[in-house]
């Protein structure tokens, strides 16, 4: 990535020897709590209740995966036709080649789709797991009790599993410290906001996938240094891509490893990221938990019921962020990003599509797509048409 | 000022020069495996002042000659315009890939729609499926037209279908009735793809696809839709680069 104006090949922001290897980075990091004895548990999404992991001193692992080299012995159980998400993850599992999977000593799964429910009950022959059960109508009065109870379950799932226990109080600190490192979070992807950017979407990536997993106690210093580079960047005058590089919004399904290929084939094509509102980008670190409320369980669960993911119905959330999105980064286009066979996001591209064209007057993209090469060439024509209709 | 516009294709490369906007030249080759020297051999026998490259093979062929390239959604966006001005939506059948494109008024892409990166409903599709029942590609259209009952075929896969056509043929099925059938299977994908773009007013045909007199007349009934061919469908593209590469 060159800067511009200067010319000169920009220093990474993390500049720790792992950047633009994110899994690497978290495995260093996993490896690290490991040796210090901490116990890991496993888990599926952005719906699982990290705080109260972290307050029982657990680490908790992301397990999505997002290359396209276990799904052939993914394929000889699960269906070709299914999502490469659950195809990847589940074809590490079984090639026994996930490092994640293999450090986890217990699975936190969240019923998000129908794809991942049943590859849990996969799962639960070969890993003690426990099934979250996620309310999917979130406007419905007991759907944040019904949360509030799962979270519950899970704490009494890890206590008899890891020989671990909380408090309110430990689980209030978690919150209070989540809330520091999502401000911060915030705040870094703001830099993406400046016209031109001044942090690429790899480093946000690299980023955000190191600090979905750390406590904000962990993290929250490296937030505050990122922070004075990127205070430094703006000083110097250090921007990515060009002044007058087309600004894409990239909204949907969460994108990482082999799918990362949109993000390159959208600068192949002389535009640039600037809010990758995914799971792997922003969408974990938004909104915060409600502090002081005497119930910290309960606000946990206000707070990730409020997560506007495809599953939930209706999800008008979703929408709503989006226009807040829109709003402070103003895209030049909104790109749609749907994985194979993931039903949900596959239909509510139709609504998000019409809110983009009517309400913000946005050229809009949908891309279905896999972690497969075969068609870059496709992708790389629609999306410079799209750049071309501006 | 001479303009060219070269529209690198997955089957065929077409080079158009335009001299005050009329074409004073076109020229048609096969892609082939070497679309680099194919290209070299179409472009030594023109001379211009600007040119734009488009298609399929646009990134390699303008890297190679240095051109500026353009997508062929907005070349064939372009050249069917110039064509016929009051249309505002084209459907383009080539040979892996198709298209329905929506336009605004100023001529600018409003939507466009694209097929996944299956070739089905495509011109490769109805080529293979020709020399399954042993038509030539030419004449598959009219062919089909003779058809006087339909055959359905489910098949959108070129290898499902091709499956599809062997066992009709074992249960004695006219061949004329087959193709139809074949016929109606790519028109049922290329109405879904207009359908999703615009939803009424005269239709620009282009591609290779579009000189297939059965597709041309069973879009028009099945869509209720005027549908619009211009003299030459495969030069659409390139004629398109050429306009935009004087503009």
């Amino acid at each position: 990535m060159q800067s511009e104006k200067t010319d000169m090949k920009i220093v990474p922001l993390m500049d720790d020897g792992y950047d633009g290897e994110p899994a690497k980075r978290v495995l260093n990091y996993l490896h690290g709590h490991k040796e210090k004895g901490d116990p890991i548990v496993g888990i599926y999404c952005g719906y699982a209740p990290i705080e109260l992991i972290q307050s029982m001193g657990i680490v908790p692992a992301s397990l999505c995966a997002f290359s396209k080299i276990p799904i052939e012995a993914a394929e000889t159980v699960l269906p070709a036709n299914l999502c490469p998400l659950i195809k990847s993850s589940y074809g590490f599992i079984i090639e026994g080649t996930c490092p994640f999977f293999a450090m986890s000593q217990a699975i936190i799964a969240e019923t998000t789709c129908d794809g991942k429910k049943k590859m849990f009950e996969l799962i639960s022959e070969v890993k003690s797991t426990f099934v979250m059960d996620l309310p999917q109508v979130p406007d419905q009065i007991e759907a944040v009790q019904n949360w509030k109870k799962m979270i519950l379950k899970v704490q009494k799932f890890l206590e008899e599993t890891f020989d671990r226990s909380t408090s309110d109080e430990k689980i209030e600190t978690a919150l209070k410290a989540s809330n520091r490192k999502n401000a911060l979070m915030q705040k870094i992807f703001d830099y993406a906001s400046i016209k031109p950017p001044v942090i690429s979407w790899q480093e946000m990536y690299d980023v955000a996938f190191l600090a979905q997993p750390s406590t904000g106690q962990e993290i929250i210093p490296v937030l505050e240094q990122l922070i004075e580079k990127l205070d430094m960047r703006v000083k110097d005058g250090i921007y990515f891509g060009k002044p007058d590089s087309v600004r894409v919004l990239v909204t949907g399904c969460p994108i990482g490893g082999d799918a990362t290929k949109v993000f390159k084939v959208i600068e192949e094509s002389g535009g640039i990221v600037v809010a990758p509102d995914s799971c792997t980008g922003m969408k974990t670190f938004m909104g915060r938990f409600d502090e002081n409320t005497g119930d910290p369980i309960a606000a946990m669960a206000d707070r990730y019921l409020k997560i506007p993911c495809s599953c939930m119905t209706p999800n008008t959330k979703r929408l709503e962020d989006l226009s807040v999105l829109i709003e402070k980064f103003k895209p030049d286009v909104v790109i749609d990003f749907v994985l194979q066979a993931c039903h949900s996001y596959n239909v509510e591209s139709y609504k998000v599509g019409n809110h983009v064209t009517n309400n913000h007057l946005l050229p809009f993209l949908k891309i279905e797509t896999d972690y497969s090469d075969g068609d870059i060439g496709q992708l790389k024509t629609r999306i410079e048409a799209l750049f071309e209709s501006i | 000022m001479k303009c060219a516009g070269i529209d690198i294709g997955s089957r065929t490369i077409e080079l158009v020069v335009i001299e005050a906007d009329k074409i004073t030249y076109s020229l048609k080759t096969d892609t082939s495996y070497d679309p680099v020297s194919q290209a070299r051999g179409l472009l030594k026998t023109i001379s211009y002042d600007r040119i734009l490259a488009t298609g399929y093979g646009r990134a390699l062929i303008g890297s190679c000659f240095d051109m500026p390239t353009i997508t062929e959604i907005k070349a064939h966006a372009r050249g069917a315009i110039a064509v016929f001005p009051d249309a505002r939506t084209v459907l383009d059948i080539g040979g892996q890939d198709s298209k329905a494109i929506s336009l605004h008024d100023t001529g600018k892409v409003k939507k466009f729609e694209m097929n996944d990166k299956c070739a089905a409903g495509t011109g490769k599709f109805l080529e293979i499926m020709a020399k399954t029942l042993g038509f030539d590609i030419d004449d598959f259209g009219k062919e089909a037209l003779l058809a006087k009952n339909d055959v359905n075929i489910s098949s959108m896969c070129t290898v499902f279908a091709e499956s599809e056509v062997v066992s009709l043929i074992a249960k004695g099925c006219n061949r004329c009735e087959i193709a139809k059938g074949l016929h109606n299977s790519v028109i049922r994908r290329a109405t879904g793809m207009i359908n999703r773009v615009s939803s009424a007013g005269e239709i620009v045909f282009t591609g290779g696809v579009a000189k297939n007199s059965c597709m041309c007349n069973m879009l028009a009934d099945k869509l209720g839709r005027r549908i619009l061919v211009p003299d030459d469908p495969e030069m659409v593209g390139a004629f398109g680069a050429a306009l935009l590469a004087g503009e």
